[in-house]
Protein backbone atom coordinates (compact mmCIF):
# COMPACT_ATOMS: atom_id res chain seq x y z
CA UNK A 1 0.00 0.00 0.00
CA UNK A 2 2.81 2.39 0.92
CA UNK A 3 4.38 1.68 -2.44
CA UNK A 4 1.23 2.62 -4.29
CA UNK A 5 0.87 5.78 -2.24
CA UNK A 6 4.43 6.73 -2.98
CA UNK A 7 3.94 6.12 -6.69
CA UNK A 8 0.83 8.31 -6.70
CA UNK A 9 2.72 10.99 -4.85
CA UNK A 10 5.57 10.78 -7.32
CA UNK A 11 3.17 11.17 -10.23
CA UNK A 12 1.70 14.24 -8.58
CA UNK A 13 5.16 15.70 -8.03
CA UNK A 14 6.05 15.12 -11.65
CA UNK A 15 2.83 16.75 -12.84
CA UNK A 16 3.29 19.78 -10.60
CA UNK A 17 6.06 21.34 -12.66
CA UNK A 18 6.41 25.05 -11.89
CA UNK A 19 5.78 27.49 -14.73
CA UNK A 20 9.09 28.77 -16.04
CA UNK A 21 9.53 32.55 -16.21
CA UNK A 22 10.02 32.53 -19.99
CA UNK A 23 6.90 30.46 -20.75
CA UNK A 24 5.50 33.21 -23.00
CA UNK A 25 8.79 33.58 -24.88
CA UNK A 26 8.92 29.82 -25.38
CA UNK A 27 5.39 29.81 -26.80
CA UNK A 28 6.31 32.68 -29.13
CA UNK A 29 9.30 30.71 -30.40
CA UNK A 30 7.06 27.73 -31.08
CA UNK A 31 4.59 29.96 -32.94
CA UNK A 32 7.39 31.49 -35.00
CA UNK A 33 8.58 28.03 -35.97
CA UNK A 34 5.07 27.04 -36.98
CA UNK A 35 4.70 30.24 -39.03
CA UNK A 36 8.08 29.67 -40.68
CA UNK A 37 7.15 26.09 -41.50
CA UNK A 38 3.84 27.25 -42.93
CA UNK A 39 5.47 29.90 -45.12
CA UNK A 40 8.03 27.40 -46.38
CA UNK A 41 5.27 24.91 -47.12
CA UNK A 42 3.26 27.50 -49.04
CA UNK A 43 6.30 28.37 -51.12
CA UNK A 44 7.01 24.73 -51.79
CA UNK A 45 3.41 24.13 -52.79
CA UNK A 46 3.45 27.19 -55.05
CA UNK A 47 6.70 26.14 -56.69
CA UNK A 48 5.40 22.58 -57.06
CA UNK A 49 2.25 23.95 -58.68
CA UNK A 50 4.20 26.08 -61.15
CA UNK A 51 6.56 23.22 -61.97
CA UNK A 52 3.59 20.89 -62.37
CA UNK A 53 1.89 23.37 -64.68
CA UNK A 54 5.04 23.77 -66.74
CA UNK A 55 5.53 20.02 -66.95
CA UNK A 56 1.90 19.63 -67.97
CA UNK A 57 2.27 22.32 -70.63
CA UNK A 58 5.50 20.75 -71.89
CA UNK A 59 3.85 17.35 -72.07
CA UNK A 60 0.93 18.77 -74.04
CA UNK A 61 3.22 20.54 -76.48
CA UNK A 62 5.58 17.57 -76.86
CA UNK A 63 2.75 15.12 -77.50
CA UNK A 64 1.94 16.55 -80.91
CA UNK A 65 -0.59 18.79 -79.30
CA UNK A 66 0.70 21.77 -81.24
CA UNK A 67 -0.19 20.51 -84.69
CA UNK A 68 -3.48 19.08 -83.50
CA UNK A 69 -4.46 22.43 -82.03
CA UNK A 70 -3.42 24.17 -85.25
CA UNK A 71 -5.88 22.09 -87.22
CA UNK A 72 -8.50 22.05 -84.54
CA UNK A 73 -8.28 25.75 -83.81
CA UNK A 74 -9.48 26.70 -87.31
CA UNK A 75 -12.54 24.52 -86.93
CA UNK A 76 -13.06 25.60 -83.34
CA UNK A 77 -12.79 29.22 -84.30
CA UNK A 78 -15.54 28.75 -86.87
CA UNK A 79 -17.73 26.97 -84.34
CA UNK A 80 -17.04 29.70 -81.82
CA UNK A 81 -17.83 32.40 -84.33
CA UNK A 82 -21.12 30.75 -85.20
CA UNK A 83 -21.92 30.21 -81.55
CA UNK A 84 -21.07 33.75 -80.62
CA UNK A 85 -23.03 35.23 -83.48
CA UNK A 86 -26.07 33.26 -82.31
CA UNK A 87 -25.70 34.38 -78.75
CA UNK A 88 -24.63 37.92 -79.58
CA UNK A 89 -28.07 39.36 -80.15
CA UNK A 90 -29.01 38.31 -76.63
CA UNK A 91 -25.72 39.02 -74.85
CA UNK A 92 -24.07 41.87 -76.62
CA UNK A 93 -20.87 41.95 -74.59
CA UNK A 94 -19.90 38.46 -75.64
CA UNK A 95 -19.58 39.65 -79.19
CA UNK A 96 -16.58 41.69 -78.10
CA UNK A 97 -14.63 38.50 -77.25
CA UNK A 98 -11.92 37.61 -79.75
CA UNK A 99 -13.10 34.72 -81.85
CA UNK A 100 -10.16 33.22 -83.60
CA UNK A 101 -7.36 30.72 -83.07
CA UNK A 102 -6.03 33.02 -80.33
CA UNK A 103 -9.03 32.22 -78.16
CA UNK A 104 -8.16 28.53 -78.29
CA UNK A 105 -4.62 29.30 -77.21
CA UNK A 106 -5.87 31.42 -74.32
CA UNK A 107 -8.17 28.60 -73.31
CA UNK A 108 -5.25 26.17 -73.46
CA UNK A 109 -3.14 28.47 -71.28
CA UNK A 110 -5.99 28.74 -68.78
CA UNK A 111 -6.27 24.98 -68.75
CA UNK A 112 -2.56 24.73 -67.89
CA UNK A 113 -3.03 27.25 -65.07
CA UNK A 114 -6.02 25.27 -63.82
CA UNK A 115 -3.94 22.10 -63.95
CA UNK A 116 -1.22 23.79 -61.92
CA UNK A 117 -3.82 25.04 -59.44
CA UNK A 118 -5.36 21.60 -59.09
CA UNK A 119 -1.92 20.09 -58.54
CA UNK A 120 -1.19 22.74 -55.94
CA UNK A 121 -4.39 21.88 -54.09
CA UNK A 122 -3.66 18.17 -54.20
CA UNK A 123 -0.14 18.66 -52.81
CA UNK A 124 -1.56 21.04 -50.21
CA UNK A 125 -4.05 18.43 -49.06
CA UNK A 126 -1.33 15.79 -48.88
CA UNK B 1 -6.94 42.14 -32.83
CA UNK B 2 -4.18 39.71 -31.84
CA UNK B 3 -4.73 40.65 -28.21
CA UNK B 4 -8.45 39.91 -28.45
CA UNK B 5 -7.70 36.58 -30.08
CA UNK B 6 -5.17 35.77 -27.37
CA UNK B 7 -7.74 36.57 -24.69
CA UNK B 8 -10.31 34.39 -26.41
CA UNK B 9 -7.82 31.54 -26.64
CA UNK B 10 -6.87 31.93 -23.00
CA UNK B 11 -10.45 31.20 -21.98
CA UNK B 12 -10.73 27.99 -24.00
CA UNK B 13 -10.17 24.43 -22.83
CA UNK B 14 -7.19 22.47 -24.16
CA UNK B 15 -9.44 20.24 -26.26
CA UNK B 16 -11.10 23.27 -27.87
CA UNK B 17 -7.70 24.80 -28.58
CA UNK B 18 -6.52 21.53 -30.09
CA UNK B 19 -9.61 21.54 -32.31
CA UNK B 20 -8.80 25.05 -33.51
CA UNK B 21 -5.17 24.06 -34.06
CA UNK B 22 -6.32 21.08 -36.11
CA UNK B 23 -8.15 23.57 -38.33
CA UNK B 24 -4.85 25.41 -38.83
CA UNK B 25 -5.07 28.03 -36.06
CA UNK B 26 -1.42 28.40 -35.08
CA UNK B 27 -2.20 31.02 -32.43
CA UNK B 28 -4.46 28.54 -30.66
CA UNK B 29 -1.62 26.06 -30.63
CA UNK B 30 0.65 28.81 -29.31
CA UNK B 31 -1.67 29.08 -26.32
CA UNK B 32 -1.26 25.34 -25.72
CA UNK B 33 2.52 25.77 -25.91
CA UNK B 34 2.29 28.62 -23.39
CA UNK B 35 0.21 26.53 -20.99
CA UNK B 36 2.21 23.32 -21.17
CA UNK B 37 5.66 24.39 -22.38
CA UNK B 38 7.07 24.57 -18.88
CA UNK B 39 5.84 21.10 -17.99
CA UNK B 40 7.39 19.61 -21.11
CA UNK B 41 10.67 21.43 -20.64
CA UNK B 42 10.68 20.40 -16.99
CA UNK B 43 10.14 16.77 -17.94
CA UNK B 44 13.06 16.81 -20.37
CA UNK B 45 15.30 18.42 -17.79
CA UNK B 46 14.30 15.72 -15.35
CA UNK B 47 15.25 13.15 -17.96
CA UNK B 48 18.72 14.63 -17.74
CA UNK B 49 18.70 17.08 -20.65
CA UNK B 50 20.70 20.28 -20.16
CA UNK B 51 18.42 23.37 -20.15
CA UNK B 52 19.19 24.54 -23.70
CA UNK B 53 18.82 21.06 -25.15
CA UNK B 54 15.61 20.52 -23.20
CA UNK B 55 14.18 23.73 -24.65
CA UNK B 56 15.19 22.75 -28.20
CA UNK B 57 13.71 19.30 -27.82
CA UNK B 58 10.54 20.74 -26.28
CA UNK B 59 10.16 23.08 -29.27
CA UNK B 60 10.63 20.14 -31.63
CA UNK B 61 8.02 18.23 -29.64
CA UNK B 62 5.44 21.02 -29.92
CA UNK B 63 6.08 21.39 -33.65
CA UNK B 64 5.71 17.62 -34.05
CA UNK B 65 2.55 17.73 -31.93
CA UNK B 66 1.11 20.44 -34.19
CA UNK B 67 1.86 18.31 -37.24
CA UNK B 68 -0.18 15.46 -35.80
CA UNK B 69 -2.68 17.40 -33.73
CA UNK B 70 -5.57 15.53 -35.37
CA UNK B 71 -4.40 12.42 -33.50
CA UNK B 72 -5.19 14.12 -30.19
CA UNK B 73 -8.83 13.43 -29.42
CA UNK B 74 -8.94 14.57 -25.83
CA UNK B 75 -9.02 11.07 -24.38
CA UNK B 76 -6.11 11.93 -22.08
CA UNK B 77 -4.72 15.32 -21.19
CA UNK B 78 -2.96 17.40 -23.82
CA UNK B 79 0.01 17.78 -21.49
CA UNK B 80 0.31 14.01 -21.13
CA UNK B 81 0.08 13.53 -24.88
CA UNK B 82 2.72 16.09 -25.74
CA UNK B 83 5.00 14.86 -22.92
CA UNK B 84 5.05 11.41 -24.48
CA UNK B 85 5.96 12.91 -27.83
CA UNK B 86 8.69 15.00 -26.21
CA UNK B 87 10.15 12.07 -24.27
CA UNK B 88 10.32 9.89 -27.37
CA UNK B 89 11.81 12.69 -29.48
CA UNK B 90 14.45 13.35 -26.85
CA UNK B 91 15.35 9.66 -26.69
CA UNK B 92 15.69 9.64 -30.47
CA UNK B 93 18.00 12.61 -30.18
CA UNK B 94 20.12 10.74 -27.67
CA UNK B 95 20.12 7.72 -29.93
CA UNK B 96 21.32 9.78 -32.88
CA UNK B 97 24.10 11.23 -30.76
CA UNK B 98 24.90 7.69 -29.55
CA UNK B 99 24.37 8.81 -25.99
CA UNK B 100 21.58 6.36 -25.31
CA UNK B 101 24.02 3.48 -25.35
CA UNK B 102 25.56 4.80 -22.16
CA UNK B 103 22.37 3.92 -20.33
CA UNK B 104 22.56 0.29 -21.36
CA UNK B 105 26.13 -0.18 -20.16
CA UNK B 106 25.79 2.05 -17.15
CA UNK B 107 27.24 0.60 -14.00
CA UNK B 108 25.46 0.96 -10.71
CA UNK B 109 27.36 4.08 -9.79
CA UNK B 110 24.53 6.14 -8.35
CA UNK B 111 25.22 7.78 -5.03
CA UNK B 112 24.14 5.73 -2.09
CA UNK B 113 20.75 6.63 -0.71
CA UNK B 114 20.60 8.38 2.61
CA UNK B 115 17.88 7.98 5.16
CA UNK B 116 14.74 10.03 4.70
CA UNK B 117 13.09 12.22 7.24
CA UNK B 118 11.54 15.62 7.58
CA UNK B 119 14.97 17.16 8.07
CA UNK B 120 16.17 15.53 4.84
CA UNK B 121 13.29 16.86 2.80
CA UNK B 122 14.44 17.72 -0.66
CA UNK B 123 12.46 18.32 -3.77
CA UNK B 124 11.95 15.91 -6.61
CA UNK B 125 14.58 17.48 -8.83
CA UNK B 126 17.24 17.07 -6.17
CA UNK B 127 16.07 13.52 -5.56
CA UNK B 128 16.35 12.67 -9.25
CA UNK B 129 19.86 14.08 -9.39
CA UNK B 130 20.87 11.54 -6.80
CA UNK B 131 19.85 8.67 -9.08
CA UNK B 132 22.00 7.03 -11.71
CA UNK B 133 21.28 8.17 -15.29
CA UNK B 134 19.43 4.98 -16.22
CA UNK B 135 17.31 4.98 -13.05
CA UNK B 136 16.54 8.63 -13.49
CA UNK B 137 15.57 8.13 -17.11
CA UNK B 138 13.38 5.12 -16.40
CA UNK B 139 11.62 6.68 -13.41
CA UNK B 140 11.00 9.92 -15.33
CA UNK B 141 9.71 8.11 -18.39
CA UNK B 142 7.30 6.00 -16.34
CA UNK B 143 6.12 8.56 -13.81
CA UNK B 144 6.70 11.85 -15.62
CA UNK B 145 5.95 10.99 -19.24
CA UNK B 146 3.38 8.36 -18.36
CA UNK B 147 4.95 5.55 -20.39
CA UNK B 148 4.35 1.98 -19.28
CA UNK B 149 7.39 -0.12 -18.46
CA UNK B 150 7.03 -1.87 -21.79
CA UNK B 151 6.82 1.43 -23.69
CA UNK B 152 9.84 2.76 -21.84
CA UNK B 153 11.79 -0.42 -22.60
CA UNK B 154 10.85 -0.11 -26.26
CA UNK B 155 11.79 3.57 -26.42
CA UNK B 156 15.08 2.98 -24.65
CA UNK B 157 15.92 -0.20 -26.52
CA UNK B 158 16.45 -2.00 -23.20
CA UNK B 159 15.02 -5.33 -22.02
CA UNK B 160 11.79 -4.97 -20.06
CA UNK B 161 13.33 -6.60 -16.99
CA UNK B 162 16.17 -4.09 -17.00
CA UNK B 163 13.77 -1.18 -17.11
CA UNK B 164 11.70 -2.67 -14.31
CA UNK B 165 14.74 -3.09 -12.11
CA UNK B 166 15.93 0.46 -12.88
CA UNK B 167 12.50 1.78 -11.91
CA UNK B 168 12.39 -0.34 -8.76
CA UNK B 169 15.84 0.76 -7.64
CA UNK B 170 15.13 4.36 -8.56
CA UNK B 171 11.92 4.35 -6.56
CA UNK B 172 13.66 2.87 -3.55
CA UNK B 173 16.32 5.54 -3.68
CA UNK B 174 13.79 8.31 -4.19
CA UNK B 175 11.62 7.06 -1.37
CA UNK B 176 14.60 7.11 0.91
CA UNK B 177 15.38 10.67 -0.01
CA UNK B 178 11.92 12.20 -0.20
CA UNK B 179 10.24 12.88 3.07
CA UNK B 180 6.82 11.35 3.62
CA UNK B 181 3.97 13.60 2.70
CA UNK B 182 0.87 14.28 4.72
CA UNK B 183 -1.18 14.19 1.56
CA UNK B 184 -0.26 10.57 0.85
CA UNK B 185 -3.78 9.37 1.31
CA UNK B 186 -4.78 8.59 -2.21
CA UNK B 187 -5.24 5.01 -3.11
CA UNK B 188 -5.25 3.20 -6.38
CA UNK B 189 -3.01 1.20 -8.56
CA UNK B 190 -0.96 2.54 -11.42
CA UNK B 191 -1.73 0.73 -14.66
CA UNK B 192 1.88 0.16 -15.44
CA UNK B 193 2.92 -3.18 -16.80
Amino acid sequence: MAEVEFERRLERMFSEAPELPDAQAFASRVERRLDRGWTTRRWLIGVAGVVGGLVGAAQLIMSNFLSQVESASTGSAKVLSVGLSEVAPRIEWMATLPSGPGLVWVASALAVVALGFALTRVIGEI
Amino acid sequence: MAGVQQLRHASLHDVELAGLAAAGDRRAFGELARRHGSAVRGLLRRMGAPSAEADDAAQDAFVAAFERITEFRGEGTFAGWVKKIAARLYLRRLQRARRLRDLAVEADDAPAATGGGAEDRIDLDEGLKALGPAERMCVTLCFGAGLSHAEAADALGLPLGTVKSHVKRGLERLRARLAPSDSDTLEGRRGNG
